[in-house]
Parts: C-alpha cells; sequence; structure tokens
C-alpha cells in the first residue's frame, strides 16, 4: 500500500476546477511537486493534508481515507505552509513547544525536541526572541521545525525557499535533501523552482491547470534519448550534414556549434564517424543528447488547458 | 564547541492524547498575562476587590461590634450592608472591566491567527475546530471568571469566616451559585461576541473597535426606542441592560429596569449567543476542512 494514493482526484473552488482528475501514488523517497504558479500545487497539498475536500475521486494518505482519516494522518505527518506563519509575540521556543504538545508530547519532551529541532535547522540563540522579530530566513527556518518536530513519516513541504537568500536556500536545501535521505521518512516538496526540485527530489510530478502532466523519476525524464546525438564538428559543416543525411541521419536541430542529430533505428554514433570520414571533418564533440529538466518541464507545460480553465480565465 | 550536534535525531517519546483545548487554553493565557495593559486592567481590578474587602471586614468585624467606637458610624453607611445586593453591584461594576479585558485578550485571538497563517499551522496538527474554538472561547471566559465569580466567591467565604455560624451560613449558602451564574452570564456573551468579532474582522483593531461600537450602539438605540416610545420595556434590546435584568433575577434584586420577566432578557442574551457560536463555527471550521 503506497503512503499517498490518488485517485481521479477533482478539487473545485466555486465554478473552477483547481484540481482536475489527479491521479497518482508516492511510496517513499523525495517527490518534487512542480509547476508553474497557479498550477494546482498548493491545492493539492491541502487535499493532502485534508483541508480541501475532493469533490469527486478518493484521497488515502498513510492507509486513511481523507479528510476523514485526517486526524489520525496530521499525528504523522508535517506540513510546512508557503506563507510566512509567525506568533508575533512568542518565541520560537515557546512556539514550537505548544505546537509539540498540540501533537500530544508532554511539556519536558516537547522542550527537549524543540531545541533538538532548531538545533537541526540552525537557528542560534534567536531562539529566545519574540519571533516578530525575526527575518524571513529565521522564519522559514522555524516553519520547517514545526514540522519536524513530532518526527513525522511524511513531511509536505510547500515552497520552502520562499523569500531566501541564495545562502539561505541552498541551506534550507541540504536540510530537506538530508531529512528526504533517510529511511522511513517521505518527501513531498512542492515548488515552481526547477534547480529546488533538482537539488531534493528522485521524483517529479508536474502539474500544470489542475492535472498531471507528468510523473517520473528525474534519472528516467533526463535520460538520453533514444538515437539522438549532440555533436560539434570541426570544418566543413554542410557536407558533414550532406553525408549524414545520405547515411539516412537526420538534423533534428542546430544551436550555435552544436548539432542534434538522429541516427536510424538501430544505428549507433559509429554512423555519425563515418558521415565524418566522407566529409573530410572532425567530430570534436559527441555525446547522447539528454534533456534537461528545464526541457522536460517545458515541454510538459505545453498541455492545452480544459473548456473550464479557458471559462475561469 | 557547541554540546549539541547538528543532526537529525528520532524522536522517540510518547504521544498522548489529552483535551488539545486545554493546551490551547494555557497557551493564550501564558501570552495574555504577559502584556502591560492586561496587568494593569488587573490591577483595577483589584482595587475594587479591595474595597470591596474593606467593605465585608466594616461590615462583619466593626458593624456587628456595638461597642467598636466606628460602629456608630458606619451604622449610619447602609450601603456597606453585605448582602445580595453588595454582590450584584460587585459584579456589575465589574462587568465593563471584564468586558475591556476581552476585548484586550479576545479581539485579536482568531483573526491575528489568520493575518499571520497560524491556522493552517495549527489545523495541519492533530487538533479539531472544537479543540480551536473551545480553547479561544475558555480562554476568555476563565480570564473573565477570573474577574468576576472568583474574586466575589473568595468574599463571600471571608465573609463566611469573619462571621462565622449558622446564620451566616444559611444566608449566604447559594450565593456562590449565585455569582457563578451571574458571572458566566456577563462573561459567555461577552466572550462570543468578542471573538465572533475576531472572526470576520481582517485585525485586531478593527475586531475591537467593532465590539466596542456595536455594545455601545445597541445601547444608545435602545435607549432613544424607549425614551420615544415611552416604554421602557425597549430597554430590552440594550445588551448591558438585559444583563442587568438577569442579575437582577438571580439577585432577587427589587426595581427592576424594565417590566418583562427575566426570561425575554435571557433568551436575548442566548440568541446573541447563539449567533455569535454560529459565526465563529462557520469562519474556523472554513479552515479546518476535517470531520
Amino acid at each position: 500500500m503506497a503512503l499517498i494514493e490518488l485517485e481521479h482526484v477533482e478539487v473545485h473552488y466555486g465554478d473552477f476546477k483547481a484540481l482536475d482528475g489527479v491521479s497518482c501514488e508516492i511510496d517513499g523517497g523525495s517527490v518534487g511537486l512542480l509547476g508553474p504558479n497557479g498550477a494546482g500545487k498548493s491545492t493539492l497539498m491541502k487535499t493532502l493534508l485534508g483541508f480541501n475536500r475532493a469533490s469527486t475521486g478518493s484521497v488515502r494518505l498513510l492507509g486513511h481515507e481523507m479528510p476523514r482519516g485526517a486526524l489520525q494522518v496530521r499525528q504523522e505527518l508535517g506540513y510546512m505552509p508557503e506563507r510566512e506563519v509567525v506568533s508575533p509575540k512568542v518565541s520560537a521556543v515557546s512556539f514550537l513547544t505548544y505546537v509539540g504538545q498540540l501533537f500530544g508530547m508532554v511539556r519536558v519532551d516537547a522542550m527537549e525536541r524543540t531545541h533538538e529541532v532548531l538545533n537541526y535547522v540552525g537557528l542560534g540563540e534567536a531562539r529566545y526572541r519574540k519571533m516578530e522579530t525575526y527575518s524571513t530566513g529565521m522564519l522559514q527556518r522555524v516553519k520547517l521545525a514545526q514540522a519536524l518536530i513530532h518526527d513525522p513519516k511524511l513531511l509536505l513541504l510547500d515552497e520552502p525557499t520562499n523569500g531566501l537568500d541564495p545562502d539561505g536556500r541552498l541551506e534550507m536545501l541540504d536540510l530537506i535533501a538530508g531529512i528526504g535521505q533517510r529511511r522511513g521518512v517521505t518527501v513531498v516538496l512542492s515548488s515552481h523552482l526547477l534547480p529546488d526540485v533538482q537539488h531534493v527530489c528522485k521524483r517529479v510530478i508536474m502539474v500544470q491547470h489542475g492535472r498531471v502532466v507528468e510523473d517520473n523519476s528525474i534519472e528516467a525524464l533526463t535520460a538520453p534519448r533514444d538515437g539522438q546525438f549532440e555533436v560539434q564538428v570541426h570544418g566543413a559543416r554542410a557536407s558533414f550534414l550532406d553525408a549524414a543525411e545520405k547515411l539516412g541521419v537526420t538534423c533534428v536541430q542546430q544551436r550555435n556549434e552544436l548539432l542534434l542529430l538522429q541516427v536510424p533505428e538501430g544505428g549507433s554514433g559509429e554512423v555519425l564517424f563515418r558521415a565524418a570520414q566522407e566529409a573530410q571533418t572532425q567530430i570534436r564533440h559527441l555525446e547522447p543528447a539528454k534533456s534537461s529538466l528545464a526541457e522536460v518541464f517545458m515541454e510538459a507545460m505545453k498541455t492545452p488547458p480544459t473548456p473550464s480553465d479557458e471559462d475561469a480565465a | 564547541m557547541p554540546v549539541y550536534t547538528r543532526s537529525y535525531r528520532n524522536y522517540e517519546g510518547t504521544f498522548r492524547r489529552r483535551g488539545r483545548w486545554m493546551l490551547i487554553v494555557e497557551q493564550e493565557l501564558r501570552i495574555l498575562v504577559k502584556g502591560k495593559i492586561f496587568q494593569f486592567l488587573c490591577l483595577g481590578a483589584f482595587l475594587h476587590w479591595l474595597l470591596r474587602l474593606f467593605q465585608v471586614v466594616a461590615y462583619d468585624v466593626i458593624m456587628q461590634d456595638p461597642n467598636h467606637p466606628m460602629a456608630a458610624m458606619l451604622q449610619q453607611a447602609k450601603f456597606l450592608t453585605v448582602n445580595e445586593t453588595a454582590f450584584f453591584d460587585f459584579l456589575r461594576i465589574q462587568a465593563p472591566m471584564v468586558f475591556l479585558i476581552c476585548l484586550l485578550a479576545g479581539s485579536g485571538m482568531i483573526c491575528n491567527d489568520v493575518r499571520n497563517n497560524l491556522m493552517e499551522v495549527y489545523f495541519s496538527k492533530p487538533i479539531t475546530w472544537r479543540d480551536y474554538a473551545l480553547g479561544k472561547l475558555l480562554s476568555l471566559v476563565f480570564v473573565g471568571l477570573g474577574f468576576t465569580a472568583l474574586p466575589a466567591i473568595v468574599l463571600v467565604v471571608i465573609h463566611n469566616l469573619l462571621a462565622p455560624g449558622w446564620e451566616t451560613l444559611t444566608t449566604t449558602i447559594w450565593w456562590p451559585v449565585e455569582i457563578a451564574a451571574f458571572s458566566l452570564v456577563i462573561v459567555l456573551p461577552f466572550a462570543l461576541g468578542i471573538l465572533a468579532c475576531s472572526a470576520v474582522m481582517q485585525s485586531q483593531n478593527y475586531a475591537g473597535i467593532t465590539a466596542f461600537m456595536i455594545l455601545v450602539a445597541n445601547g444608545v438605540i435602545a435607549a432613544l426606542l424607549a425614551g420615544f416610545l415611552q416604554e421602557e420595556n425597549y430597554l430590552l434590546l440594550s445588551y448591558p441592560m438585559s444583563l442587568d435584568r438577569i442579575g437582577q433575577a438571580i439577585f432577587h434584586q427589587p426595581n427592576p429596569v424594565f417590566n418583562l420577566g427575566w426570561g425575554w432578557p435571557m433568551a436575548f442574551v442566548a440568541m446573541v449567543c447563539l449567533l455569535c457560536s454560529v459565526i465563529i463555527t462557520r469562519v474556523v471550521r472554513r479552515a479546518e476542512c476535517a470531520p
């Protein structure tokens, strides 16, 4: 049984369909939820938490039907919301202790765990100051800490690097990657930033117009494309292309010095060397062509909207 | 070198399921008692209590002793008599203080949580909207009762200690119940009303001003209606007057502020409480969809 199971989930905000038949399964590891702003990532997160009711389809988390089993699920789930969270009149220590108690920890345990988690997220002596004096980076750390305080099995992180400077961002991503590598902790990271997802996750679910448009491991998505090569030649490029064409090779794309070539089915890079030999040119660079995550993302985002999206727009 | 290591450790303690609303009450009270204005209002309420304590001592120690040099003088001061009226007056005078304290403590309770995005955080924990709403409400109710029922009952106890005897005991036996009932009638609607304002407004200031204006406007409208139409029963529509009428009924006071029975103002107060409860419930449940 998967940790998260979504089957044909639809969520509506009035007439607007925010999630449109989302189906996927998540079972361990770090998973990135990728999509542009307004794609439905946060709605999906909130549906997982039980904040939104699915009008059709079913949502199961940790073996519980949502939102009926929300209380049991929330006991084992940590959530870091997208928006800034601050309890202005109290310190991070007091806030986190309170949050720990809400999970059912006794005060002493909650206090001890608070300090452990604050050490982990790197909030130093500032932990004793009122939260209204914190910088955005500190508040992000507190947000992560409150999601970790009860040692959750499932961690839902909504845009965790929002508002962070480059150093803070990297540090936050390292922390999250560290948690994701632990056994028994599943991280679902929602972001519109590809490098964030690539830094932390092994698998990516791309969402657009409330639908899952791509769901695969990053490794598979960026694997070498079948029969495609990136080639750079020195010398007569046109005659090389002519020779290659005669051998059944097609030119897919030309980018500055680089050629993206498709060899015939069953062929290998050898055919390109033959073409170079015939054209009296040198191959300076040859490697199997790979898609970057950005390219896969851009391709996936071309999915046309459904009529309901257009109506809402 | 720090004594801790910066690595993630698993939590090995236990979780227990007890009333989460109690934790919310504790946290709200913890935040509240640190506030300077709250401490100032506490001082005001305490001074009033001290005056009443002086009244109880004067009545029980001086006025009951015919040989006391001040007894003759104090015998003339009928207002010093310790009876149901004294406790009714004490609670009536505490009511505006309770309103101010509830305003201070409660006007930001829900709207600040919404504004600071804390609702999402709280409801991602295993608490229900009932825990949340009950915790917020009870924290205000406990504070309110701390300024009304608690000091008044302490005064009853002191009265019994200073004038021990069967007669005092039988006279005062129901006073704590009456005090608790009237205190609840004062505190609960105030707490619900202010929380409802906090639920529908976006900022603490707006919520506080709205609650205050509703109370003032309500009293003014009722007074104008009663004055223009020459019908004192319209005073029922004034919330403070309705509370007074209920208090008069509970403490068996003569000369009611209007002639209608206590059932009418009680129904009015209950209706306000119900309306406020519905508002609070709707707002809080909207934040937490789980059943």
